[in-house]
């Protein structure tokens, strides 16, 4: 039995919400052996920063580029902005950083988004924009080659920022950062988030999606096997209970109205319950013969759900 | 298509391998074009020659009058196949190996805009080649023509602006197989080695067996080769009898159109290629 099941992404979704990217069973195969992506229903609203939360080879890198036209998928449906994946329209409100940030190393930062907003079709003057916003307009004329990663990573945001998109798609920028860099790139994340601007974020690190995000999606094997806020997927608030016998015990407080599920973690009874509850489960405990030792409010760490969801078996 | 084009100009006039490429070409005409044969022929004294050489018809390739045959045959043999080969082979298989490729399509252009926006601006940087191997030559011929104290005797404007064409037209050839071969291999390295094998040995070694039989003249018509020595041969051998490159069994007009289908089938296969493959 898994500790946490999923909050379903695919249902119960109110009838004409905005959703600037929709997925419906997309899937992508490669050979006939890997499913990197398997039947993922995504949803992303707009406004909203959404965190694509998963380790290493969970099919994040391959759903974005799906999103963007980059590959096709062997089956299922994408909408990006309401258009087909990869169309000019959709693109056209779309600014992406898929994997490492690729330019020409023997052109400056600054000719390269030149080239870019070329390729876009934006004014030129949006270079020198999007340069400022990412705090790279000091060494614009520097070669590409010459800079650090942090200084790529940040003019591939610029490139995604060229085009002022509405939905703003990076993949991993934090990756091979130091801790500077990544504080700032955060940083910078959240301010890009700010206001109408829409952005999917992947990552694998727990702590950056929980800082940055509002709603996270978590991914396994490609594929999604929770979705929700940061605080609805910590938020299996419960109770945990040190009683005897435990086997009597796990049977009654299954059964107890309230209690969404009973499970026997170390030795111990772990309820999830709103804890508000816990005289009046203490009481029926006790009332059927059972000794209580212990009983405290325990919420699972955010950590230990992602592990759960994303690695450990559980039986 | 205008934006993917100016973009792939930028990236063709700022890369320093075009200049490189550029300059090698230039360098390649005017000494296997010029500087040898003058080397070679302007010193030996006319008792000396070889018997059936006479050193003054070889100079004579040299001088203002013969500069667009003397130019154009370098397009064929010395350099000018490989050199445009290359360029379109960087220009296409570098987005792969940098992959830059996925930085541009996600900006907006369709692949076909990217493709063909590279295939205008790479036939631009082409033309701008050609004309500079022509005043390179041109240049070369003049001093010839002063060392030898002889008149210079240019060419008519119009014979000018078709040696422009052809030369043009016979490295459009090489560079749509370039760009070709970098979408098949998805990189520079293979399609350049392959290019080249192509270009320098199969084209030579097929060419050199095929007309060996009248039999297999029908196939001779197809070669890349063969069709560029037609409309070489147009404007007039200046080498020596027996000396210039064999007489082409391929009529001008339809070597034009040969070598037209040819550009045009690698870069619709290119952008076939580029628009059915997945982007990783
Ligand atoms: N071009 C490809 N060919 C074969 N397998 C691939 C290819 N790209 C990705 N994969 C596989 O698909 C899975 C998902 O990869 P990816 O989307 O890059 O994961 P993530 O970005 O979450 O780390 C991995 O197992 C990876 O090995
Ligand atoms: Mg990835």
């Amino acid at each position: 039995m898994t500790a946490v099941t999923s909050k379903n992404g695919g249902a119960g979704r109110p009838p004409g919400e905005d959703l600037l990217v929709e997925t419906r069973g997309l899937t992508k195969r490669y050979g006939g052996r890997i499913t990197a992506v398997d039947s993922l229903d995504l949803a992303v609203r707009r406004g909203e920063v959404y965190g694509f939360l998963g380790p290493n080879g969970a099919g994040k890198t391959t759903t974005l580029r799906m999103l963007l036209g980059l590959i096709r998928p062997s089956s299922g449906k994408a909408r990006v902005l309401g258009e087909k994946p990869g169309s000019p329209e959709g693109l056209s409100r779309v600014g992406a950083l898929v994997e490492s940030p690729a330019f020409y190393p023997y052109l400056s930062g600054k000719d390269n988004l030149r080239v870019m907003a070329r390729y876009a079709g934006v004014p030129w003057w949006r270079v020198d924009e999007a340069l400022m916003e990412v705090e790279l307009g000091g060494r614009a004329k520097d070669k590409f080659r010459k800079y650090s990663l942090g200084m790529k990573q940040r003019l591939g945001v610029a490139a995604a920022l060229l085009k002022d998109p509405e939905l703003l798609i990076l993949d991993e920028p934090t990756n091979g950062l130091d801790p500077k860099g990544m504080a700032d790139m955060r940083a910078l994340i959240r301010q890009l988030g700010h206001g109408n601007r829409t952005v999917l974020l992947s990552s694998h690190l727990l702590g950056e999606v929980e800082q940055i995000c509002d709603r996270v999606g978590v991914v396994r094997k490609g594929k999604l096997v929770a979705e929700g806020t940061v605080s609805e997927l910590r938020g299996r608030e419960g109770l945990l209970v040190r009683a005897s016998p435990l086997e009597e015990a796990l049977y009654i407080a299954a059964r107890l109205a309230g209690v969404e599920e009973a499970t026997v973690v170390d030795g111990a009874l772990r309820l999830i319950v709103d804890p508000e509850r816990a005289a009046e489960i203490n009481g029926k405990l006790v009332s059927a013969g059972i000794s209580v030792s212990e009983l405290r409010p325990a919420e699972q760490s955010l950590e230990e759900v992602f592990l759960e969801l994303t690695g450990r078996e559980t039986i | 298509m205008g934006a993917s084009f100016s973009a792939e100009f930028l990236k063709l006039r700022k890369r320093p391998s075009t200049w490189v490429l550029a300059l090698v070409w230039l360098a390649l005409i005017v000494l296997l074009g010029y500087i040898l044969t003058y080397a070679t022929f302007a010193s030996i004294p006319e008792d000396a020659a070889p018997p059936g050489m006479d050193p003054d018809a070889f100079l004579q390739t040299l001088y203002p009058e013969n500069v667009l045959s003397n130019v154009l045959a370098g397009f064929s043999s010395a350099g000018g196949g490989p050199v445009a080969l290359i360029l379109g082979a960087l220009a296409v298989g570098s987005e792969y190996s940098w992959g830059t490729l996925k930085t541009v399509l996600t900006q907006r252009p369709s692949r076909s805009r990217v493709l063909l926006g590279k295939v205008f601006a790479l036939g631009l940087v082409l033309v701008g080649l050609v004309v500079l191997a022509f005043v390179a030559g041109a240049t070369a011929s003049y001093v010839v023509s002063r060392l030898e104290g002889v008149a210079a005797d240019w060419p008519s404007a119009g014979e000018i602006l078709r040696a422009l064409a052809v030369g043009s037209l016979i490295s459009a050839v090489w560079t749509a197989l370039g760009a070709f071969l970098a979408a098949l291999f998805r990189g520079t390295p293979l399609a350049i080695g392959l290019g080249m094998v192509y270009a320098l040995l199969l084209e030579g070694v097929v060419g050199t067996v095929l007309v060996s039989n009248e039999d297999y003249d029908p196939y001779r018509k197809f070669l890349v080769a063969e069709n560029a020595n037609s409309l070489i041969n147009y404007f007039g051998s200046a080498a020596p009898e027996g000396l210039g490159p064999p007489d082409s069994i391929v009529e001008p007009t339809r070597a034009v159109l040969v070598l037209c289908a040819y550009a045009v089938f690698f870069v619709v296969l290119a952008v076939l290629l580029l628009r059915r493959r997945d982007v990783t």
